[in-house]
């Protein structure tokens, strides 16, 4: 029985690291954003990288985060969500912390509840750019920390009122394939 | 104010970038540190004093508001020390105007509710206005909220019944905090307060970055109507944005927690759709953040109009007669709040 085990383990893991080789690599994991003077928003993140990518230097990735699982968690905080595709160029890879920077586009969302607020703007396109580092912790797992700008802002009259120019972001990253 | 900002900003950057690529590439020994040593000598020798002109600007030492030398014109504390029984009843509004601004503020919504004689009006200068730049640049928004507190406190020791508050831009959360906090201190609550374009987000989201950012620029200038000139600070130092933005992000915070009305208490907010100011979207946080005492919502209109605080039209460039049948209408609504 435990040899069994053993072996069909080992299959697997043969098995995954070629379809790794085929496939290239996915992550997920949990990323965590606070807005400077505004909201947490947290959610979810993919990412994924092959060796057509430059030697994996290129990850290309999707994030969903919203302020449900943040600031407006069981506050008046206005609930917000934000829908990025990313792409990543991370340098020095071999190294335990590797500077990256990333572009960021995608969609945003926020919900005006009442539907007298209905003619102030609340969505977006979104396009920023981030800069920071990548941390090897230990493997399967990754983190990556960043400093971010978004280019397009939101005064009320154009874009949501909500969409800030600076943020800070803090992912988690599980290699699961 | 973006673009003078982005400018110095970038401008700053690009130089310090160059000579850092000078100093690398001469590879000397003492580059280094004569690197280092020029960037705390430029960041120092930026110019963080504005060309103030003191014969016409509100930030020199010539122009004041005029409630400065004469209080009693302004404040119902001042002007009626000694109130007969029928004043005592007639109900008085405290007015407080916004950031940077002066009593000028409320000036036509005082002539405007004089001729109709039904309510006094006591116009508020905020503390660290109305004097010059450097007591500005000093105040903090506990100093601004101060003259506030005292003529509540004053209008009530002296027997006025049927206190209300009345508040544009900055005003507002202003008057929000002191009610909240309980600073008044007297069982005599406001009976109805009012918001006209309250600021709760900034329109301008760099002033988001003014805590990064403020201490390059030093100050950052606002363009003003000619009218406008001598009743509103031209010139905005770091130090008042800092406390501007710490005010407003406190004020934030709290209503994503709820705010309570005291009992009797009621709160309209007028805002304005299209404000180049005040976020439109602080309506929606002050209506989903505070509650009548009874569990009410608070009462909320959005008004058609692009101007900020557009219960003001003197001293405005132009405005048109949609603008100033809203301001007609608007006084004649906030009367008759006051009224009941």
């Amino acid at each position: 029985m435990y040899k069994s085990f053993i072996s069909g383990l080992i299959i697997i893991l043969i098995g995954s690291n070629a379809i790794s080789q085929s496939l290239g690599d996915f992550y997920a994991g949990i990323r965590i954003q606070k807005t400077h003077n505004l909201y947490y928003e947290n959610g979810i993140t993919l990412d994924y990288t092959h060796n057509f990518l430059l030697s994996k230097k290129i990850h290309l990735g999707f994030s969903f985060f919203t302020s449900r699982l943040g600031s407006a968690y069981n506050s008046n905080a206005i609930k917000q969500d934000n829908y990025l595709v990313t792409a990543t160029c991370i340098f020095k890879n071999e190294k335990i912390i590797s500077p990256l920077i990333q572009v960021n586009t995608g969609w945003f969302y926020s919900d005006m509840e009442e539907k007298m607020f209905e003619s102030i703007p609340h969505t977006s396109p979104l396009l920023s750019l981030e800069a920071g580092f990548q941390l090897h912790l230990h493997f399967p797992v990754n983190a990556k920390a960043t400093i971010g700008y978004n280019f397009i802002t939101g005064d009320g009259i154009n874009g949501p009122g909500t969409l800030y120019p600076l943020f800070y972001e803090f992912s988690i990253y599980y290699k699961f394939l | 104010m973006v673009p003078e900002l982005y400018i110095r900003y970038f401008m700053s950057s690009v130089f310090i970038i160059n000579f850092y690529n000078f100093s690398v590439m001469s590879s000397q020994k003492g580059s280094y540190i004569f690197f280092l040593i020029f960037c705390f000598v430029f960041l120092i020798s930026c110019s963080k004093q504005p060309p103030i002109d003191n014969n016409t600007m509100l930030d020199g030492d010539k122009v004041f508001d005029p409630s400065i030398a004469h209080p009693e014109k302004y404040l119902i504390s001042a002007a009626d020390t000694n109130p007969t029984e029928q004043q005592k009843e007639t109900p008085v509004v405290i007015a407080v105007h916004g950031y940077s601004a002066t009593t000028f503020e409320w000036d036509e919504f005082r002539h405007w509710a004089d001729s109709v004689g039904k309510f006094y009006v006591s116009q508020v200068l905020l503390g660290g206005h109305g004097h010059d730049y450097e007591i500005f640049k000093k105040a903090t928004w506990e100093d601004w909220q101060k003259p506030i507190i005292n003529e509540y406190r004053k209008l009530d020791s002296l027997g006025f019944k049927k206190i209300s508050l009345i508040g544009s831009s900055t005003g507002c959360p202003l008057i929000l905090e002191m009610v909240y906090s309980g600073k008044i201190k007297t069982n005599n609550y406001p009976k109805h307060i009012m918001m006209v374009d309250p600021i709760i987000i900034p329109s301008a989201k760099t002033l988001s970055l003014v805590d990064y950012v403020g201490p390059m620029v030093g100050y950052v200038k606002t363009p003003l109507d000619y009218g406008e000139q001598g009743h509103w600070y031209q010139y905005r130092p770091e130090e008042s944005l800092n406390q501007l933005l710490e005010f407003i992000d406190m004020v934030r915070k709290k209503l994503e927690n709820g705010i309570v009305l005291p009992v009797n208490t009621t709160l309209k907010v007028y805002k304005s759709l299209k404000d180049p100011s005040a976020d439109p979207v602080s309506a929606v946080l002050l209506y989903k953040g505070t509650k009548c005492h009874n569990g009410n919502h608070i009462d909320m209109e959005m008004a058609d109009s692009k101007l900020h605080v557009f219960t003001r039209l003197q001293g405005r460039n132009s405005y048109t007669a949609k603008d100033k049948e809203l301001q007609l209408k608007t006084f004649e609504d906030i009367a008759s709040i006051i009224d009941e």
